[in-house]
């Protein structure tokens, strides 16, 4: 795992990644089926950037980022459609209410050692399906084990977005993608994700020079899921129905091979990620069922021989140590204070 | 209603010695290696999985034991020496063998529905046949059963308490330094440690077979409600599991029997729910 | 027959040894001084292999042992006695001295080596059934240095015994050290409070800054006003 690039390459890559795609329609606009691919290139790597936010960057074994971005999803299609209340207030509110929901899985997670939020993050996701199959889920308008099936579309100044003309709904989801990335960026490069860093890194030296772990693991347990939400609900218009089959182990396992392909912990590799694997995955889909066999065997195989991911691997970082780190932290906080000696 | 009351008591007794095979798989790795192993389910299934090949080849139920266990035992071992052990020089080791193991997990769970298709494969009986007594039905194949997996805990308790080997498993449990120490070498009982977890829990995938059928993706319920007993007994603690499993096994067949099998899930993450928050440390405790 | 030849050791990024050397041989006791943190538990523990040192050398009766894992260092007969003595919890005091004699070499030997432990320690013979945990800070100390008396070893690396334990098990531990001492095994001893031993140490070394900044005879210390005032009490 690693630290961030200086703060400029970072956002230089994440420029010239979002330039790139946003010319793609230029040329592909003609071929659905590719800008298809893109706009969920574009949703997902929100998605994987944003778990790669709460578990690259601040250390925390969380296994909900599907659960979230289907609560998100399913959050604004039920809102839409109950309440008749625009596309646009429904993702939003996706997102917030995802957030909320983040922080509450967060509050028992706060003591508990790292295997073990990973558990209760799976058991939320493990849930949550026959949670939204049940009568209960009917009852909130989940549609139970159909799920939903016409999810009203984006609207914008009368121009109703739909799925003949995809280049529109390519820059609106560009421009949402953007916007989260922007965010997650703006983060990881403030003081609080120097924080999560040294949470990350040693647990014990950071409490001891007064950081709020609680504070701040709730913090990007809410942001990590609104993002996340936040996305799952646009995805939940753009595709325009729902069902549970996204609780299915697929979603996770692809997210699994962005995280790794790109590296944990390097901004914007959970980008980079994102488009190799949905790429790699489509390049595979005449294996069929080994299609995710192959995908499985490749998280471990990069696991094992390639931590760092693709990012890491074309920008190696030269890691200060993690109380070097730690030290130019307090040096932040105590400008006056002498140099940490080691 | 008292009868049927008997026969759910049983059944959960039966389902509860099962589950503290799986349960006591589960506190040895992560009480030895600290590291949790999500491909846990995946080993359930494998069990059941490789007995379904050995019986396809027309072979019976000791055969298939004979034959399935060392497979597992491999499997265990070289899961370990492949692809934890070579990420325990790293300072993020936690991770990424929580990483590797979900990988190597949604491996097999694909690998297996590629190769054995998506739907579900039964196992036959291990014994035909009911007994009757005072009016309540027992099937042999529960008190089989419940033989078996409680022979494979005696002998896994013996083995731990009195066998050197075991004593040394405990060791590095205990103290991983003092395990140093003493010169036990670690790496060996690590991958030991897993090895026998694979075994137990892919023979409780055996046992179960008959009666709750051999799936790609079943291991996932299989590796939270072993979770959820080690937790609710006392993650370290071997006894604490042996305890909760019955107890939670008793509690599932009669919230099933009451409510109904969807409310069994949600009860389960009930149990675990009050247990991180009240007592997380599992009501038991420590590493005996 | 144990020598240290030019070792660095580092702890994360820190280098704590810096070019360490020293030797001991068969039957001598050669002490360890030095303020706290400055690297002596880690001289001990790279000895018996706990800890890999970067460069150097370590050779034990003419082999190399520099790479060997540390069940192998133990068997060969180096063992080391930690100043948290790193005791079983869950197991017996009789557990735990089994435990000690896990290594191949000591194993057929357990019985003799047990034996011989509780005539060393009676007051252990009392407490066999006794859980590790439920141990005093002396009886816990005594277990630690009987336990790694089971190893069979032909060298000690032990770590500040009387740390922590009033005046009376002070010494008790000391005189323990003392009989062990007089029984051939090779010790390298990590100590703050050695008036008791300066008499039968063969050589006293004094760590600073994970280096060697004194070398001496026992006659040397004594003569050296620093290691005197600092260390000596005396």
């Amino acid at each position: 795992m690693g630290l961030m690039m200086t703060s400029r390459q970072d956002l230089r890559i994440l420029m010239v990644l979002y330039v790139c795609i946003g010319i793609c329609p230029v040329f592909l606009h003609g071929l659905p089926d590719v800008m298809n691919i893109l706009i969920l290139c574009l949703i997902w790597g929100v998605v994987a950037a944003s778990w790669d936010l709460i578990m690259g960057f601040a250390g925390i074994f969380t296994f909900g980022q599907v659960a979230f971005y289907v609560i998100g999803a399913y959050t604004s299609a039920i809102v839409t459609r109950t309440f008749g209340i625009s596309p646009w207030f429904g993702i939003l509110l996706g997102g917030v209410l995802t957030g909320g929901i983040g922080v509450l899985v967060g509050l028992p997670c706060l003591r508990l050692k790292g295997s073990y939020v990973a558990l209760v993050t799976f058991a939320v996701h493990m849930i949550l399906e026959p949670f939204l199959r049940s009568e209960a889920g009917r009852a909130i308008g989940t549609g139970g084990p159909q799920g939903i099936l016409s999810i009203p579309s984006l609207t914008l100044f009368g121009y109703t977005f739909n799925a003949m003309e995809l280049v529109p709904w390519f820059y609106v989801v560009l421009s949402i993608s953007f916007f989260c990335l922007l965010i997650i960026y703006f983060i990881i490069h403030s003081n609080w994700g120097l924080a999560f860093v040294a949470l990350r890194d040693s647990e014990t030296f950071a409490r001891a020079i007064g950081i709020n772990d609680f504070k701040y693991k709730l913090m990007v347990f809410g942001l990590s899921s609104f993002l996340t939400g936040l996305i799952g609900a646009v995805y939940a218009h753009y595709v325009g129905m729902l069902s549970t089959r996204l609780l299915g182990l697929d979603l996770f396992l692809i997210l699994m091979v962005m995280l790794v392909l790109g590296g944990l912990g390097r901004f914007p590799g959970a980008l980079i990620g994102a488009f190799i694997a949905v790429f790699l995955s489509e390049w595979l889909r005449p294996l069929e069922t080994y299609r995710n066999v192959v995908f499985g065997a490749l998280v471990v195989l990069l696991v094992i021989f390639v931590p760092q991911g693709i990012t890491g691997f074309l920008f190696p970082d030269d890691r200060p140590g993690p109380l070097r780190r730690l030290g130019a932290l307090l040096n932040r906080k105590t400008p006056d204070g002498p140099p940490s000696n080691h | 209603m008292g009868r049927e009351f008997i026969e759910v008591l049983i059944s959960g007794i039966t389902n509860g010695s099962v589950y503290a095979v799986m349960a006591v798989g589960m506190a040895l790795v992560y009480g030895v290696t600290k590291v949790f192993n999500f491909a846990y389910g995946s080993f359930y299934s494998m069990g059941g999985y490789l007995a379904w090949v050995v019986f396809g080849a027309k072979l019976g139920y000791p055969l298939v034991f004979v034959v399935v266990i060392p497979l597992l035992f491999l499997a265990g071992w070289l899961t370990e020496q492949l692809m934890i052990k070579p990420l325990r020089q790293r300072a993020d080791w936690e991770m990424m063998a929580v990483m590797v193991t979900l990988g190597l997990a949604l491996f097999l769970d694909n690998f297996y529905q590629a190769v054995f298709g998506p739907f579900v494969k039964s196992l036959p009986l291990l014994v035909e046949g009911d007994i009757t007594a005072g009016g309540i039905v027992i099937a042999v194949q529960d008190i089989t059963i419940f033989l078996v997996a409680f022979g494979i805990m005696i002998g896994f308790m013996l083995f731990l308490g009195k066998n050197t080997l075991g004593m040394a498993v405990r060791a590095v449990a205990q103290n991983m330094t003092g395990a140093q120490i003493v010169g036990v070498a670690k790496d060996r009982i690590f991958a030991l440690t897993f090895a026998i977890s694979a075994v137990l829990v892919g023979t409780a995938g055996i046992l179960l077979a008959p009666k709750y059928f051999v799936s790609p993706f079943g291991g996932w319920v299989i590796l939270v409600k072993a979770w959820v007993i080690t937790a609710f007994g006392g993650m370290g603690s071997i006894k604490g599991s042996l305890y909760a499993a019955f107890i939670l096994g008793i509690v599932e067949a009669l919230v099933g029997w009451q409510l109904g099998f969807t409310w069994t899930m949600f009860a389960w993450f009930a149990v675990l729910l009050v247990t991180l928050i009240i007592r997380p440390q599992g009501v038991f405790g420590t590493w005996g | 027959m144990l020598e240290v030849d030019r070792i660095d050791a580092c702890y994360g990024e820190f280098q704590v040894l810096k070019k360490v050397s020293l030797s001991v041989e068969e039957g001598e006791m050669k002490i360890v001084l030095g303020p706290n943190g400055h690297g002596k538990s880690t001289l001990l523990k790279t000895i018996c292999g706990l800890i890999k040192p970067t460069a150097g050398a370590i050779r034990f009766k003419g082999r190399d042992i520099t790479r060997l894992p540390s069940e192998k260092i133990v068997e060969m007969g180096v063992t080391y006695i930690a100043e948290d003595r790193e005791l079983f919890p869950e197991m017996t005091v009789l557990e735990n001295l089994k435990m000690g004699g896990y290594n191949r070499r000591a194993r057929p030997r357990r019985a003799r080596n047990l034996e011989y432990v509780f005539d060393l320690f009676p007051k252990l013979a009392g407490m066999k059934k006794r859980f590790a945990s439920n141990l005093s800070g002396g009886e816990a100390r005594m277990l630690a240095i009987a336990r790694g008396l089971m190893s069979d070893a032909a060298f000690l690396a032990i770590d500040e015994p009387s740390l922590g334990l009033a005046p009376i098990l002070r010494l008790e531990v000391l005189n323990k050290i003392k009989e062990i001492h007089r029984t051939g095994i090779g010790i390298l001893l990590v100590e703050s409070n050695i008036p008791q031993l300066v008499d039968i140490a063969d050589r006293i070394y004094l760590m600073e800054e994970g280096e060697l900044v004194f070398d001496g005879s026992r006659d040397e210390a004594l003569n050296n006003p620093d290691i005197k005032e600092a260390f000596l009490g005396v």
